[in-house]
């Protein structure tokens, strides 16, 4: 048994998919029609190569709820590793990210957060020491 | 001379849990909807934002403008009317508050691929078990 995939929901896939992509710099690996929808995965260039980011559509009700009552608690749906933290801080302002936490230290990592645009809040950390 | 990122009506560099809040009303009294017009410029003032920070702030947070927002709200409620009230398609547009039925047919359209006559037949065509599925692909974006 492998986790080869993981998922979250989102407002829009055709703009979250341009989020994830054009803002962050993921690079989209799958994306077909499934009925009204698409399957959209996306992977990271920095790797690993084989691990999927699907972006799921939030068109059940009980997913926006979900998604809703989490943003609105400022609770980040999932988080992401990034080498350098103020790099992708700054890299990120500058293409009109909004953050609701700067880059803060938090035991044994440095986190900051931001919004994606499709109704999730995704946190950012780096590994200190 | 105007200072620029200067005053209270500035948004802060990162968003406080305040803030944050704030933009998450204004976008659920957006979606609400309701025959009140809710004018932008309030709900930037009970965001605490210049009406060009809170459309900026908001679109930055949530993908799309506050107007977008609310236009899409009043397209599903029409997708409701359409399939389950007797209402013609221009009460309707009107009840909705669109400024025309030109308008409404246009947008409509836009967003859910058919004019609303024409989404409004075939789901009577189709019949009950269909109208979900309809729906469902008409909320999906244009």
């Amino acid at each position: 048994m492998r986790i080869k995939l993981a998922s979250i929901f989102v407002e829009d896939q055709a703009r979250a998919l341009a989020f994830y992509t054009d803002a962050l710099g993921f690079v989209k690996r799958q994306d077909f029609p499934v009925g009204q929808y698409r399957w959209i995965t996306v992977t990271s260039p920095e790797g690993p190569e084989d691990l999927e980011l699907s972006l799921e559509p939030n068109e059940n009700p009980a997913a926006r709820t979900f998604q809703e009552a989490l943003f609105k608690q400022g609770i980040p749906v999932t988080a992401f590793e990034v080498d350098d933290l103020g790099t992708e801080y700054r890299r990120l302002r500058e293409r009109g990210v909004v953050f609701t936490r700067e880059p803060t230290d938090s035991g044994p990592v440095r986190i900051a957060i931001f919004a994606d645009t499709c109704g999730n809040l995704v946190q950012l950390y780096q590994k200190r020491g | 001379m105007r200072k620029r990122g200067v005053g209270p009506e500035a948004p802060r560099a990162v968003l406080s849990s305040e803030g944050l809040q704030a933009l998450c009303r204004a976008r659920a009294r957006l979606l609400a909807g309701g025959d009140e017009p809710l004018r932008i410029r309030r709900l930037a003032a009970e965001s605490g934002l210049s009406p060009y920070h809170f459309i900026r702030r908001f679109k930055a947070v949530f993908g799309e403008t506050p107007h977008q927002v609310r236009i899409r709200s009043r397209l599903e409620r029409a997708k409701e009317l359409l399939l389950c009230s007797e209402e013609s398609v221009t009460e309707i547009s009107l009840r909705l508050g669109f400024s025309s039925l030109g308008t409404f047919s246009a947008r409509f359209a836009r967003q859910v691929g058919m004019p609303p006559s024409r989404f409004r037949r075939t789901a009577a065509r189709l019949g009950p078990e269909a109208v979900s599925c309809l729906g469902l692909m008409a909320g999906e974006p244009g």
